[in-house]
């Protein structure tokens, strides 16, 4: 054993590493593993991956998207009923463009998200179950498509969660999901 | 007392006034290191620097905790966010920088016996970092429309003030220039003695300065080209590319954190608890980890982000980390193994665990530092490993949790951990007895018990109830019916937790602050034990157990892998993503 205060003057490389330290560091290498192994897993056995192609847009050829979208849906008094299978949202100071919409559960939407000005947070969960939430990044001149599925009818509760100015904590929106 | 060894109060209340030989040297009557005035009085000035942003960055702590608690609703929402900043770049940047330049003084000239080289660019850094640090809290003070409050993050293209940029810019070559002393007595000993190994400290300290300088180059080229979009010359800046450049430095910073903090704990358990090195190649291996891992871990903020693949998402925060994560979990065994061997070689504990028992737990170094290890390991490091899975990511981003993950590392960890090392230096440089000594004991326990529910709560609220972080209120949100009320009962203990941990904090400062005023001038050696010397001896391990460090480790591993489990259960409750 030596101090950490000391040059080595000695070959420390070959001293002998205490067995128990070794089995720990074992422990830790598989660890790691089980850690990289699973969320590489959950790809291809979970229902929850992220994944999703991004494309390149202006703010001003989102807001053409989302107008054409909104044309296209049937407008309720609870919403947008998407036309298709594509749902447009744009964050902006301090709202989300093209919510509220009514989904239909047990369907898959493409959810094409972007933002008209800064960054935003898109942060969605049931009103009645708080702690089933997910979040996802808004950025300008971004449009990421990401497909969901909603299986459980309801409403939804979307919070703007990153900051994005003074107003920031009065930018919510909601979705419906009917069966 | 012996007259030699206290110096007579002069200007700034002698606390400048060591006794030194002719050459500037005096020999620690408790470390055995050769001290030259120079570099101890460069610790000294960064460490005073670093408390006076404590207090700023903890003030502002009142402001932020008290707004987010309902209840009491402290602040408007401009006012929320100009203080979040302020607590955000106090605490996170200066407090913790300035620590850190004292440290790399620490770890390479105090601890190789030399003198600091070129005192007048630690000087010099100093005047730059101190002036840019208060030009960037007046910043922060004084933002307002059409600009908005930096926080810790500035995401363009929300604009700050183009004075914020430019005070940061200035920051950082601050603090380049500070580092460079530290380079050069590295580079002095080696060109010395090419053929011996650095102390582990020095080397520990050496990876901090590289890991350092990759993230204020960085910083660098965030900064530059976003100020120079805010004063117009750059027409456009991308929100993608800012991210990605941004936390090079918003992580590295932390990471500069991390590697410093493991570096006082290879250091303070040795001087206070009789520690030694198990094994300098393990140890030396985990900090080479870091140096090439680490940084990725700055990719944990980016998984919820479109605009970046799969496959760079599961390389950067798996693959690549784990590296990182490998080393942590070496240090986390390594260090008290160090401690057990070393206590057990002395004959202090036969037991599993009577080698801890029996260690200094009054000393309020010893209790802070043992703090700083369990709560970085338990709460910081189990969380971050968590929220940096791609997927798991979704349900901790941007929410309370995340800040909980922070406070975790940042305060339980490095915080704690670096208030041991003030009131080592109080005793051992200033030489000072410690002002309002039971108070000082105590504070360790209760800083960190409170502080601990106050970050317990944050993580519950967050992936309990979802709530945002960075919103003045929850429970009342102007324009909808919805709101978080159903989170009140645990706004309820974060509250007063949180009110608990900042007089925590308080009592730190006055201890502090208290034993440089007031503190009898003292040999230390009559305050901490000497430390006995280590015999390097290669068979002498063996004969030492570290069963208690290896059923301890193993708890850990347990409270891993449930809390990663559990967390994998949340996720799987979402609905179709992806």
């Amino acid at each position: 054993m030596s101090s950490p205060l000391k040059p080595q003057t000695d070959n420390w490389w070959d001293v002998p590493v205490h067995w128990d330290e070794k089995v720990w560091i074992g422990i830790s290498v598989f660890w790691a593993l089980v850690l990289f192994g699973w969320m590489t897993a959950w790809g291809s056995i979970g229902n929850q991956t992220q994944e999703g192609p991004t494309y390149q847009v202006s703010p001003n050829a989102f807001q053409t998207k989302i107008d054409s979208f909104k044309a296209r849906a049937e407008e309720t008094d609870r919403g947008f009923r998407p036309a298709g299978s594509d749902v447009y949202i744009a964050g902006m100071r301090y709202g989300f463009d093209g919510l509220p919409v009514v989904l239909k559960a047990g369907k898959e939407y493409d959810f094409h998200l972007s933002s008209y000005d800064v960054q935003h947070g898109f942060g969605v969960r049931p009103n009645d179950a708080l702690s089933k939430q997910m979040t996802l990044q808004l950025l300008p001149g971004y449009e990421w498509v990401l497909p969901m599925t909603f299986d459980e009818p309801g409403t939804y509760h979307v919070v703007c969660n990153e900051f994005c100015g003074v107003g920031h904590r009065t930018m919510h929106a909601k979705f419906i999901v009917e069966k | 007392m012996d007259p030699s060894t206290t110096a007579p109060r002069s200007g700034l209340l002698g606390l400048f006034d060591n006794p030194y030989d002719e050459e500037g040297f005096r020999t620690c009557s408790v470390t055995g290191l050769n001290i030259h005035r120079s570099v101890e009085n460069y610790v000294k000035l960064f460490g005073l620097t670093a408390v006076v942003a404590l207090l700023v960055g903890g003030i502002a702590a009142i402001f932020v905790a008290m707004t987010r608690w309902e209840l009491v609703s402290l602040t408007s929402a401009p006012d929320f966010y100009n203080w979040l900043s302020v607590h955000a770049w106090n605490l996170l940047i200066f407090w913790m920088v300035f620590m850190e330049i004292g440290i790399l003084y620490v770890g390479g000239p105090m601890v190789l016996g030399r003198k600091l080289p070129t005192p007048s660019l630690a000087k010099t850094g100093w005047i730059v970092m101190l002036g840019s640090a208060v030009w960037i809290n007046v910043e922060l003070f004084t933002t307002s429309a059409p600009d908005s409050a930096p926080l810790l993050t500035s995401y363009a293209p929300l604009p700050s003030s183009a004075g914020f940029y430019l005070g940061t810019i200035v920051f950082i070559l601050g603090t380049i220039i500070a580092a460079l002393p530290f380079l050069i007595s590295i580079w002095q000993e080696k060109t010395e003695h090419p053929n011996r190994s650095l102390p582990l400290v020095s080397f520990g300290a050496f990876i901090t300065a590289i890991v350092a300088l990759e993230a204020l180059i960085g910083g660098l080229i965030t900064y530059v080209p976003t100020y120079l979009w805010r004063i117009g010359i750059v027409e456009h800046i991308d929100a993608a590319w800012y991210r990605q450049m941004y936390w090079i430095i918003g992580h590295g910073s932390q990471q500069i954190n991390l590697l410093a903090m493991i570096t006082v704990w290879y250091f303070l358990t040795h001087v206070v608890g009789g520690a030694e090195v198990v094994s300098e190649k393990v140890s030396r291996t985990a900090f080479i980890l870091y140096l090439f891992f680490i940084n990725m871990g700055a990719a944990h903020h980016l998984m919820a982000d479109p605009a970046l693949a799969t496959v760079w998402k599961e390389w950067n925060t798996s693959y690549a980390v784990y590296g990182a994560v490998i080393a942590s979990m070496i240090h986390a065994f390594a260090i008290p193994a160090g401690l057990e061997a070393g206590r057990r070689k002395r004959g202090q504990g036969k037991g599993l665990f009577s080698w801890l028992m029996s260690a200094p737990w009054k000393d309020p170094v010893f209790s802070s530092v043992i703090f700083g290890i369990i709560l970085f390991g338990f709460l910081g490091g189990i969380t971050g490993v968590i929220m940096g899975q791609m997927q798991l990511n979704l349900t901790w981003h941007n929410t309370f949790a995340t800040v909980g993950h922070f406070h975790a590392t940042v305060v339980l960890g490095t915080t704690i951990t670096f208030m041991g090392l003030v009131y080592f230096v109080i005793r051992l440089l200033f030489r000072r007895k410690l002002f309002l000594k039971p108070l000082a004991q105590l504070q360790p326990y209760f800083y960190a018990g409170t502080m601990s529910l106050t970050t317990l709560m944050m993580l519950y609220l967050g992936i309990l109830y979802g709530i945002p972080r960075r919103h003045p209120s929850v429970t009342d949100i102007p324009g909808t019916e919805f709101d978080f009320a159903a989170a009140e009962p645990l706004f309820w203990v974060f509250g007063v937790a949180a009110i608990l941990a900042i007089t925590g904090g308080a009592l730190f400062i006055l201890v502090a602050v208290g034993s440089l005023l007031f503190g009898e001038p003292t040999d230390p050696s009559s305050l901490v034990p000497a430390v006995e010397p280590v015999e390097d001896d290669d068979t002498s391990l063996h004969a030492q157990s570290v069963r208690g460090t290896f059923t301890l480790t193993l708890v850990f591993l347990a409270v891993f892998v449930v809390t990663y489990v559990l967390n994998w259960y949340l996720l799987s409750r979402l609905w179709h993503i992806g």
